[in-house]
């Protein structure tokens, strides 16, 4: 199981000297991933489309990117700037701060005292790879993910899809730190609850 | 003693391993004693590693189409998506 995505970064020399193979092994690496985070912001198609036009422009620049960032970030970033462009361009506008309405996914598990009243469920799947063999609950954790708040699943996405760090994520989506913290916490609270009602019930 | 809520509340925290020594003793002290909670935490990092793999990599030919598109003469004069400044 491929866990790390930033070895890309050891085909820079290539990718700076223009070297194509190495790009497309870079495409290759990424481009799902970044598609997922266009997907984010914008319908299926124009998140295709605005990932290639990402990587065009990423083409055009990396002779002289520096490195100050891992590689993975910064085409993260070119990604980001796309879709707020495109979605400037359309006259759409989307709010990423917190909804302070919405419930806590996991908050009437706990008694008044802030204690368990119904503990999560043994969970039969104890390793990722075990829960990544489970068809039915992925799909489920698929329709899951569509259905979060945009501002929730960009954070999810960005920490927990690209691992990006929470200083990087406020900057790329222009919220603050505890409103990261909030969302990201309420977006994973709804997976993890999600996934222990399929381990007790067997259904989504 | 900190409530099964509260550790709930912070396990992003600790996870990032951003957490004040002070308090992740406060944790690692209710974790001891609650079973729950050492579920819950030792189960999110199991779906947090396997979050990433839920995302499908890229199709030869969606690879393709992006290669081709990087050698159209007109690729990207329009977008105004440049590199972005390096932190």
């Amino acid at each position: 199981m491929e866990l790390s995505l930033d070895d890309m970064d050891a085909l820079l020399p290539q990718l700076r000297s223009g070297d194509a193979d190495s790009f497309r092994q870079l495409v290759a690496r990424y481009h799902g991933a970044l598609v997922g985070v266009a997907r984010t912001f914008l319908r299926d198609g124009e998140a295709e489309e605005a990932v290639q036009e990402a990587w065009v422009s990423a083409y055009r620049h990396i002779a002289r990117f520096e490195g100050r960032s891992s590689l993975r970030t910064w085409l993260t970033r070119i990604v980001i700037n796309e879709a707020k462009m495109r979605l400037r361009r359309n006259g759409r506008e989307i709010l990423l701060n917190v909804a302070t309405v919405e419930t806590e996914p996991l908050a009437d598990r706990f008694d008044a005292g802030g204690h368990w009243a119904q503990g999560p469920q043994q969970w039969d799947s104890q390793s990722p790879e075990a829960l990544l063999e489970e068809r039915d609950l992925l799909d489920c954790l698929r329709r899951t993910l569509a259905k979060l708040p945009t501002n929730q699943r960009a954070v999810l996405e960005l920490r927990d899809f690209q691992g990006e760090e929470l200083d990087a994520i406020c900057n790329m989506l222009e919220i603050s730190a505890s409103n990261v913290r909030v969302l990201l916490h309420r977006a994973r609270t709804q997976l993890f609850s999600v996934v222990d009602h399929y381990q007790e019930t067997g259904e989504c | 003693m900190l409530s099964c809520k509260q550790v709930v509340d912070r396990a992003d925290h600790l996870l990032a391993g951003e957490m004040p020594w002070r308090q992740r003793a406060g944790v690692f002290f209710h974790l001891v004693i609650c079973v729950h909670c050492r579920r819950y935490l030792r189960q999110l990092r199991v779906l947090l590693a396997a979050l990433p793999h839920l995302r499908p990599r890229a199709t030869e030919a969606q690879v393709d189409a992006v290669m081709a598109r990087l050698h159209q003469p007109d690729a990207a004069d329009s977008s105004a998506a440049d590199a972005p400044r390096e932190p």
